[in-house]
């Protein structure tokens, strides 16, 4: 168990939103790709800042909505009037009008499904630890402090310890996986 | 309560007194009639105005074309009004911030109820006995209207639709009045007080909007029941409106409200407008789904009417035009920003809303399909002309949006909008 740690990330910390937000902007147009930030409270404009584009969520939203309406008038169909042919209170065996309700309530459910399960996917959730963890610094995250982590993994980490020296962190720590 | 503002209310509970005592006339004297009267079974002139078994429907008069033509339009462009009405009331109920720069678009719009909109329901009223068949039926003959004659008489409809209208009329002005007065002062006086109208408006205005549509347009079938029809009526009214406010905001941001209408404030009213598109077909769908289901004729005569002749396609041109094609078009979350996408589908929320005015009123009159004749855009596009105009006049003499509203600030400062869509997460 003891491998030789490798190191994860820079983890630089921000006294307050504001610079924070500009940290950003510029690890953004430095083009740095793998790196995050974490504030106690949601930051307008921070999409912006860090260059975030709309989440793909929605396509799982809509794929799952899809499925569900589908669902429901083929299954509807099958049971009603193909497998088991009833009529009821002397509607036709099969019409999409009373498999409406129905479908469109699957639509819900499965999109909300789509929604859910998509986002942990993207999320890499659930996991257990995140690296970060192991910093003890990082823990003010959810209370007065602004951090922001460009992971090793990225092409440029190399040049991140300057680039966040000079974009006014107050701290720089190294933390490893 | 100062004096003039107790004057105001004595005359709406006035009002109010008035219409209960004549529809309770009304009834009296008919009852009185009733008994006078030598029982008669339902003659010719009963059932063609009635379910129309019977089918060699005389030729339509020129007047009675001419007055379901403007009835149409009226319908059209009252809907303009009364979605710009509800817009204000939910902009002051929600406490809003992102309606602001909108704000003084609707309230021009709302206030074209008065005189505009009360000066154009006279024709309808003038020409009533040639458009609303029941006009002509004696209620002790037909059933389904004497049973409703407490509201159709002749008292309650000419009397109803003008307070509504000077209600809603009232109601708009006000909304102004307290708004532009802000503009003076900055004080936050205004909003509550407009506040305070909204909080119990929005029952009065559920009320008498169901009670105007009642009157001007399902009355046109007089049999028909719906409870909802009102809603639906509502619906397809604030879905178009907020196509046409999109369209004004986009136009006047290179203009009146340049540095004002910001990409976030289109993108609100985007997905408000896409909101709707699926709340009217859920009402529409609601009322149909209903209607099949229980299959009680007092209310399939309405749709079973509907399906004859091109008036089935209609109907279809209804589902996929009203609702699928612009529900898809607008899923992603860029269309909402795009005027390639949403120019053409604003001038076909206009189209459809007239479609669903048509299908609403035209099959008493045409009962075998579809009939567009030559007063149809003339009366469409002679109010729709005359109103726009008036609403650029008023429009043009005042400031284009609040200047002083305490959420203008907030609605002006940086709020960002999601890229266009399909990127992966850059990290």
């Amino acid at each position: 168990m003891s491998s030789t740690p490798k190191p994860y990330g820079l983890l630089a910390e921000f006294d307050t939103a504001a610079d924070i937000f500009e940290a950003a902007i510029r690890v953004r147009d430095a083009g740095y790709r793998r790196w995050d930030v974490f504030t106690p409270f949601p930051i307008h404009g921070m999409d912006d800042a860090m260059g975030l584009k709309n989440s793909p969520v929605g396509w799982f939203t809509f794929i799952g909505g899809f499925t569900g309406f589908f669902t429901g008038m083929t299954m509807i169909w099958y049971m009603n009037g193909f497998e088991y042919p009833l009529v009821v209170g002397g509607k036709p065996l099969f019409t999409p009008l009373f498999a409406f309700p129905v479908s469109y309530e699957l639509t819900i459910l499965l999109g909300a499904f789509g929604t859910i399960f998509g986002m942990f996917a993207l999320n890499q959730l659930p996991r257990l630890h995140h690296p970060l963890f192991n910093s003890e610094r990082f823990k003010r995250a959810s209370d007065d402090r602004f951090f922001l982590c460009i992971e090793a993994r990225d092409a440029k980490f190399s040049d991140a310890r300057a680039l966040l020296e000079s974009a006014g962190a107050k701290a720089i720590e190294l933390v490893e996986d | 309560m100062n004096l003039t503002s107790f004057i105001k209310r004595c005359w709406v509970l006035l009002a109010c007194a008035g219409i209960l005592i004549t529809s309770a006339r009304s009834v009296l004297a008919a009852e009185a009639k009733a008994e006078t009267n030598t029982a008669t079974f339902q003659s010719a002139e009963v059932a063609a105005a009635g379910h129309g078994e019977s089918e060699e429907a005389v030729e339509p008069t020129l007047v009675a074309q001419i007055g379901y033509s403007y009835l149409t339009a009226y319908m059209f462009c009252l809907s303009l009004c009364v979605g710009a009405l509800f817009y204000l009331i939910i902009h002051h109920l929600f406490d809003a911030a992102w309606s602001v720069p909108m704000l003084r678009i609707a309230e021009n719009m709302a206030c074209l109820f008065f005189p505009w909109m009360l000066v154009l329901l006279l024709p309808i009223l003038a020409l009533q006995k040639s458009i609303y068949p029941w006009m002509s039926l004696d209620p002790n003959l037909d059933h389904a209207l004497g049973v409703k004659r407490i509201l159709f008489n002749s008292y309650s409809f000419n009397l109803l639709l003008v307070v509504i209208l000077l209600f809603w009329g009232w109601m708009s002005h006000t909304f102004r009045r307290f708004s532009l007065a802000q503009d003076k002062d900055g004080k936050a006086i205004w909003t509550q007080k407009a506040r305070f109208l909204a909080a119990w408006g929005i029952y009065a205005f559920a009320v008498t909007l169901t009670l105007a549509c009642f009157l001007l347009m399902k009355s046109l079938m007089h049999q028909f029941f719906s409870t909802m029809y009102g809603v639906y009526y509502f619906a397809g009214s604030f879905w178009v409106t907020l196509a046409t406010i999109y369209a004004i905001a986009r136009w006047l941001q290179t203009r009146e409200l340049k540095g004002i209408v910001a990409k976030r404030h289109i993108h609100d009213s985007g997905v408000l407008f896409f909101a709707f598109t699926v709340f009217y077909a859920y009402i529409h769908f609601s009322q149909y789904f209903l209607i099949w289901n229980a299959a009680i004729p007092e209310e399939t005569f309405w749709y079973v009417k509907r399906e004859e002749g091109s008036w089935w396609d209609v109907g279809l041109l209804i589902l996929f035009g009203h609702f699928f094609v612009p529900f898809l078009l607008l899923l992603r979350i860029d269309a909402k920003q795009s005027m390639t996408v949403m120019g053409p589908i604003v001038i076909w929320a206009w189209l459809m809303h007239y479609v669903d005015m048509t299908f609403n009123v035209m099959p008493v009159l045409y009962p075998k399909g579809l009939h567009v004749t030559i007063f149809d855009p003339i009366c469409w596009g002679g109010m729709a002309f005359l109103l726009g105009f008036a609403w650029w006049k008023s429009f043009r003499s005042f400031p284009p949006y609040p200047l002083r509203h305490p959420r203008l600030k907030e609605a002006l400062t940086y709020h960002p909008v999601p890229e266009t869509s399909a990127g992966p997460a850059s990290h």
